[in-house]
């Protein structure tokens, strides 16, 4: 396990989109498989076992914190939401990690784990749990937004 | 046939079977478009993947690999190794954003490339401690006084939660955080620095990235000049 952490370590960064959240995101994941490691089965690969418990957090995380965003922001504080703090960080972010971050999650898995960590769509759709036809359509999409991005903020 | 968006991704990627593969072909040799749309999509995950795989060449944090240390015997996890996400989030909020550090590190901040670790330790102290000449510059130099030109410098020196105290230095070309403890300096993190072999793609990181992750490991601000002082004093002792 410790031999994959620095790829998995890498997934975690991109999906959650900072190294303190990708980081964390990391930590949730070894918790969750060395709590459930009598269920990762011997002969299959750990890795995309791995992968599919890193991404499955990150949904279900995500998911949450857009409820808690919706349901507890009190309407006054709409307007600092946001604020100062907000845009310098986002301007210290490099062009790739900005467009990433634009990309709806189920893009951005799809594009991380093709593109970057190098599964092969089969693979890809599996730790996803989702059809490969899905997966492709999602790659296509997530794909021409980035370019679309990038190109834009060439051009600006 | 009309050929897909889909399928041009999947050419792109290697990803169809010989038929498809070829009809692709087919249609590229027709519309010069295709052709420049299948080298966009190749174009972008040479950036995409130029651009996250330095990550993959860091050190992994020194939390992260220690729940794996000492894996439990049969229950589940050792309660004792795993640093709790609270306590780790609560970290990061304490010291302010990097800005308060940038003057203590001042002329020393430079654009410079991070690409890959791995570098041995010297071989006359026990494996992941620094070697006598980084331990002596660790041991005696303050960041405030040290010669500007001295081969290694130092960034700056905290103490972690620990209480030890660590200190972030850089050379040439490479940089880390070692802490003390009773056996010598032990080499928390290391970073290449510099720009020898840098791209386009690979301008991740830097001397930035290295204060960033000393910010992480410091439990108070950096220590000041009078602090570094006292802190040689006691030999690098928790006070």
């Amino acid at each position: 396990m410790l031999d994959l952490l620095p790829r998995l370590r890498r997934f975690a960064i991109g999906l959650a989109g900072s190294r303190p959240d990708g980081d964390d995101l990391c930590q949730m994941t070894i918790e969750r498989a060395l709590a459930r490691r009598e269920q990762w089965q011997e002969g299959t690969r750990l890795d995309s076992w791995m992968y599919r418990i890193m991404r499955n957090i990150f949904i279900d995380e995500s998911r949450a914190t857009s409820r808690r965003r919706e349901t507890f922001v009190d309407p006054d504080a709409g307007l600092s939401v946001g604020g100062d703090g907000a845009q310098e960080a986002a301007v210290e972010l490099s062009l790739v990690d900005r467009a990433m971050a634009h990309l709806p999650e189920e893009q951005r898995e799809a594009v991380l784990l093709v593109m970057v960590e190098g599964w092969s769509y089969k693979e890809a759709a599996e730790i996803v749990g989702c059809p490969v036809g899905t997966l492709n359509s999602r790659l296509v999409r997530g794909r021409d937004a980035l370019m679309a991005m990038l190109e834009d903020a060439q051009c600006a | 046939m009309r050929v897909t968006e889909e399928m041009l991704a999947a050419y792109a990627d290697g990803e169809l079977d010989a038929a498809s593969q070829a009809e692709v072909e087919a249609a590229i040799a027709s519309d010069p478009a295709l052709g420049r749309k299948v080298a966009a999509h190749r174009a972008l995950k040479a950036t995409l993947a130029g651009h996250y795989a330095p990550i993959a060449q860091e050190a992994v944090p020194p939390g992260l690999a220690a729940l794996l240390a000492t894996p439990a015997q049969d229950s589940g996890l050792g309660a004792a190794e795993v640093v709790s996400l609270a306590a780790a989030r609560q970290k990061r909020g304490l010291p302010a954003a990097f800005r308060r550090w940038a003057p203590l590190a001042g002329p020393a901040l430079a654009a410079s490339l991070i690409l890959a670790i791995v570098q041995p330790w010297q071989a006359d102290m026990p494996e992941g401690y620094a070697g006598s000449d980084l331990a002596a510059a660790l041991d005696t130099q303050l960041a405030a006084t040290q010669a500007d030109q001295a081969g290694t410098r130092i960034l700056l020196s905290f103490a972690r939660e620990n209480g030890d105290l660590c200190r972030a230095w850089r050379g040439a070309d490479s940089g880390g955080i070692a802490c003390r403890d009773d056996n010598g300096w032990k080499i928390e993190r290391q970073f290449a620095l510099g720009a020898a072999q840098g791209t386009e793609f690979r301008q991740a990181g830097s001397e930035t990235d290295l204060l960033a992750a000393a910010q992480e490991m410091a439990a108070g601000e950096a220590l000041d000049a009078e602090g570094e002082r006292a802190a040689r004093a006691r030999g690098w002792k928790q006070p």
